[in-house]
């Protein structure tokens, strides 16, 4: 069977007076992709913030329910020590300018003031880049700065970057919405491979995507869970008459 | 048609008026250089740069005094307002809507407009008399407040132009509040941040008044902060309202060389601002 790596438990959150996730209780599975998906404003964002605790950047946002991982709660652990066990990756990619492509890899370690050899660091940046499918195209100049790369590069530059900290999990927040197809195409395909080694969690607009790429797919909508399951079952015979509009686009 | 070509007219009218105008007044400052340039280029060496001032009628003097002396009150002023002027941009674009915030920022904007004489009384108050005689300390203390003021607008507009999404990533990253502003937030902000400072750093490099009774002028070369000090606007100030002849000459090079130095600054941010 499959193992629970992050459980999610009676999880709602209102920011301001609105509220933005209602009552949603689930589980991710280790070293599978789920896809959580939902048309724009259902919530999806948030959700995933909510399980590296970035929502606590946002002023007024309340949080009730429990998330844990491997059985501890989230909301009970020093922020800074989840968010190094549950990476992210942002809708625009966001190297960081004034560092060179090897110093961004190894940039959780560099401002965390973890000290590394030189020869750990060369093999977490040479290891990483080639996770993140990266390693042949910036090979030679990795001391050069990341600017002159294209928006997919440094998309996978920023993976490259989560992985190197080597999370358990790695939430993607829309990570193609702001690429081409071919990029998008690139990216999908690491995804795939990354499994191998983390459990993904990613948010994404595109149904196409979901059904691509995913293991598991969660349907949000309007801040309720309103269907999560295999991405095969959700694709083909979903139980929730919701689901099936939202996936033959009748809304969203 | 008739109506046409008088428009036509006014139009060219309206641009000569604009450039006749830009002309006229390019005129009192292209004066001010070619009179510095003409009456101080005759006395600049290298000894004038290296000796010390000497009494009117005798040859060689010089104002390395007072170019060292300014050099060393600029620094203090830098040493003292780089710091706090950071840490108060940094924390304006932070906090930017909290009441502290926007409390301070009135308070900046009212010591930016407080003349730069009154700055002078305070730290002769604050600094001369506790510490029983002037100093250079005490006029870095002055020029330090002058130049805050610029150092933290600066800041706060530099940082505010970082995109959230940096911040984001570092903290994604694990990395804490505190490093996250100073490893990734600053360093990212830096060359708008240098520019304030050498904006700063131009502004009070010829300010006299707040020297009159802080830094006071004295004719030896020092290092010691806690001694009165010259400088070159206090050299510029005593020797060109002085009667001889031979030191308002070396006003004219004093001059000379402040304005040298400040158009020097102005270049160097242009061209990091253009960076």
């Amino acid at each position: 069977m499959n193992k629970q790596i992050l459980e999610i438990d009676h999880l709602t959150v209102t920011i301001g007076d609105d509220k933005i996730i209602k009552d949603i209780s689930m589980s991710f599975y280790r070293k599978k992709v789920t896809a959580i998906m939902g048309p724009s404003g259902c919530g999806k964002t948030t959700l995933v913030r909510c399980i590296n605790r970035m929502h606590e950047l946002i002023p007024n946002t309340v949080v009730s329910g429990s998330i844990s991982l491997y059985k501890k709660n989230i909301y009970e652990m020093n922020p800074i020590m989840v968010r190094r066990e549950i990476g992210m990756v942002f809708q625009r990619p966001n190297p960081f300018p004034t560092m060179s492509i090897y110093d961004n890899v190894i940039a959780g370690y560099i401002l965390n003031g973890i000290k590394l050899k030189r020869t750990e660091k060369d093999q977490i940046v040479e290891s990483s880049l080639h996770k993140a499918g990266l390693w042949n195209e910036v090979k030679d100049a990795l001391h050069r700065r990341g600017a002159f790369l294209s928006g997919g590069q440094q998309q996978r530059l920023c993976i490259a970057r989560a992985l190197a900290m080597k999370p358990r999990v790695l939430l993607l927040d829309e990570p193609t919405s702001a690429l081409d197809p071919k990029s998008t195409a690139h990216i999908e395909d690491l995804i795939s491979e990354l499994k191998e080694t983390v459990t993904i969690i990613m948010v994404t607009h595109n149904i196409g995507q979901a059904s691509r790429v995913s293991d598991f797919t969660a349907f949000l909508y309007l801040g309720e869970l309103i269907e999560y399951g295999t991405t095969e079952k959700l694709f083909t015979v979903p139980d929730d008459k919701r689901t099936e509009e939202y996936l033959s686009r009748k809304f969203g | 048609m008739d109506q046409l070509s008088t428009r036509l007219f006014k139009d060219l009218a309206f641009r000569i008026y604009l450039v006749i105008t830009t002309m006229i007044l390019l005129v009192p400052l292209g004066l001010i250089l070619y009179y510095i340039v003409r009456n101080g280029i005759a006395v600049i060496s290298w000894d004038f740069l290296t000796s010390l001032p000497k009494p009117p009628g005798t040859s060689g003097a010089g104002i390395a005094n007072a170019i060292v002396g300014s050099g060393l009150l600029i620094g203090t002023a830098a040493l003292l307002s780089i710091p706090f002027g950071i840490t108060l941009g940094l924390f304006l674009t932070e906090f930017s809507n909290s009441r502290l915030a926007s409390v301070v920022r009135i308070c900046v904007e009212i010591l930016q407009g407080i003349p730069s004489i009154v700055i002078g009384i305070m730290a002769y108050l604050w600094i001369v008399v506790p510490m029983g005689g002037f100093s250079a300390l005490s006029g870095g203390i002055a020029l330090a407040l002058m130049m805050l003021p610029m150092i933290i607008r600066s800041t706060e507009e530099t940082l505010k132009l970082i995109p959230h999404s940096l911040k984001e990533a570092s903290l994604g990253l694990g990395v804490p509040y505190y490093r996250t502003m100073i490893k990734i937030i600053v360093p990212a902000g830096f060359n708008g941040i240098l520019t304030g400072i050498l904006l700063g750093v131009a502004r009070v490099a010829g300010e006299t008044a707040p020297l009159l009774f802080t830094a006071f002028g004295n004719p030896f070369m020092t290092l010691n902060v806690t001694q009165p000090i010259n400088s070159l606007p206090l050299i510029i100030y005593n020797f060109a309202t002085s009667p001889y002849a031979d030191w308002q000459q070396i006003a004219w090079g004093a001059s000379l060389i402040l304005i040298l130095f400040v158009l020097g600054l102005s270049l160097l941010t242009r061209t990091l601002i253009k960076r």
